[in-house]
């Protein structure tokens, strides 16, 4: 039986009464008859005691000073919460007067508490250390993977090298061999022509364009031979090898 | 984040005497807030407080620490000397090998975190030494007993290390209290025979019990359950008759 103070510091004052009836303390003595004879004198003792009291402090001090719990009576509304009440019982034990059940929680506190706990601890030891076991060993894979890849790509890394010079080399002599057909061209125009023209001038354009038609013209009779001689030359392979089988 | 403004402060109409750089009128200063921070469990190397072997030995040898009682961290905090602030996401000490050639005793202790030479040090003088997990909260318990104590609050359990974490307090060859027993003691003598030391028998140690007395991985004090109350004042223990926790 214990007592929640959703609220958190907003106390008023008429509070304190609704929440009095639910503090737990222990039993209060009720006075008989035989306490009744004694009470005078316990009356006179306090009063000495009081006069004695010279210190100037309050209650509550004096009762601090003297290693007791200062507030025997709930003064504020904070002396009545179940935190207030468990900090007594930890600091003055069972002097305080407090029924020490109230130190541990509730059951619907604890039934909260697993709650919370299955959410944030849903893995157990076992769980974990396979989770971390497996990823390293994903790990591990990544890298290995990633090695072998790059094996593979260095084997070939070699052939790769070569064509892309091949490749540049060969853009290069396309270049250099338009570039000297063209010189070519140029200067047989040139000498045709005897003196110096201009490039730009439209004869020498005409001529250009007419020993341009002609180079092609040779080139492709040229590639026609080479293709007939080809063709003779496997032609006569074929032959040989049909001579060789029979 | 606290916007850093230069503000210059003028008294006397006179120059403007402006803060110096940095300055955030008295707040924690950024480049100490940003240095070294991680709340990462795992990096133990940057959220735990060095500890030297050295200053443990002298803390040994002038009776701060009795080394005939297991060491951990609610003793390193009570000599008064060194302190943790869970707050700052510290997660305990971290025993660093300054002066492991002149450790010279044999102590069952046991912190957040150790080197490989450090642990060598120690099982060399016939010691034990171990790695545990104190979550936040458990560590604002162990760090000061008493003033936790006197919340009359019953004792909390511990709580597993986070996933990142788990890997090592799992590993033998970091001494963690989650290992295996038998893989650490596979492991002491890989140690011993890495490092060239001869591995003291601890089974025929007079002080066997002492240094095999080892806290359950829910325990935060020896000898304590969680769940129990203690009441300092009164020097009693108050168990629940039914689980709690």
């Amino acid at each position: 039986m214990s007592l929640y103070l959703r609220t958190g510091n907003k106390y008023n004052l008429s509070h304190i009464y609704n929440f009095c009836r639910y503090c737990t303390t222990s039993e209060v003595i009720t006075q008989n008859d035989q306490a009744i004879v004694e009470d005078d004198s316990l009356a006179r003792e306090a009063e000495i005691q009081q006069k004695r009291n010279k210190s100037g402090l309050t209650k509550a001090h004096f009762n601090l000073v003297n290693g007791r719990r200062p507030y025997e009576v709930p003064k504020a509304l904070a002396h009545l919460t179940v935190k207030y009440s468990r900090k007594m019982y930890g600091q003055y034990g069972s002097a305080s007067g407090i029924n020490p059940s109230l130190c541990w929680p509730s059951m619907s506190d604890i039934q909260e508490a697993k709650e919370y706990e299955t959410v944030a601890f849903p893995y157990t030891i076992k769980e974990m250390m396979e989770q971390v076991a497996k990823q390293r060993e994903e790990k591990k894979l990544k890298i290995l993977q990633r090695d072998a890849e790059v094996a593979a790509k260095f084997e070939k890394l070699e052939q790769w090298k070569k064509e892309l010079n091949d490749k540049i080399n060969k853009k290069c002599e396309e270049t250099r061999a338009a570039k000297e057909k063209k010189e070519r061209l140029v200067e047989e125009v040139r000498r045709h022509f005897g003196f110096k023209l201009d490039p730009r001038d439209e004869r020498f354009q005409e001529m250009l364009a007419k020993r341009e038609k002609e180079q092609k013209k040779l080139e492709k009779q040229a590639r026609k031979e080479a293709r007939e001689k080809q063709l003779i030359a496997k032609l006569q392979q074929k032959s040989a090898e049909i001579a060789d089988k029979s | 984040m606290v916007v850093i403004n230069m503000v210059p402060v003028t008294r006397f109409r006179s120059a403007p005497n402006f803060m110096r750089l940095g300055y955030e009128t008295g707040n924690l200063l950024i480049y100490v807030f940003l240095t070294n921070r991680t709340t990462k469990a795992s990096c133990k190397d940057v959220n735990t407080q060095k500890f030297p072997l050295l200053q443990l030995q002298v803390m040994l040898e002038t009776n701060r620490i009795d080394s005939k009682q297991p060491i951990d961290l609610c003793t390193l905090c009570n000599t008064g000397l060194v302190s943790i602030k869970p707050a700052s996401m510290e997660f305990g000490f971290q025993l660093t090998d300054e002066g492991a050639d002149k450790f010279k005793s044999k102590i069952c202790i046991e912190v957040q975190h150790a080197k490989e030479s450090v642990i060598a040090a120690i099982e060399r003088n016939g010691g034990i030494i171990r790695t545990a997990y104190y979550d936040p909260r458990s560590l604002h318990v162990i760090k000061n007993p008493e003033k936790w104590f006197e919340k009359g609050v019953p004792i909390p359990k511990r709580l597993l290390p986070p996933q990142d974490a788990i890997g090592y307090y799992t590993s033998a060859e970091n001494r963690g209290y989650l290992a295996d027993p038998e893989e650490i003691s596979k492991h002491r003598l890989v140690l011993a025979q890495k490092y060239g030391y001869d591995l003291p028998k601890i089974e025929d140690d007079p002080d066997y019990e002492m240094l095999t007395s080892m806290k359950d991985a829910r325990q935060l004090f020896y000898g304590l359950e969680p769940g129990w109350v203690i009441s300092l004042k009164d020097q009693t223990i108050i168990k629940p008759k039914e689980c709690t926790q």
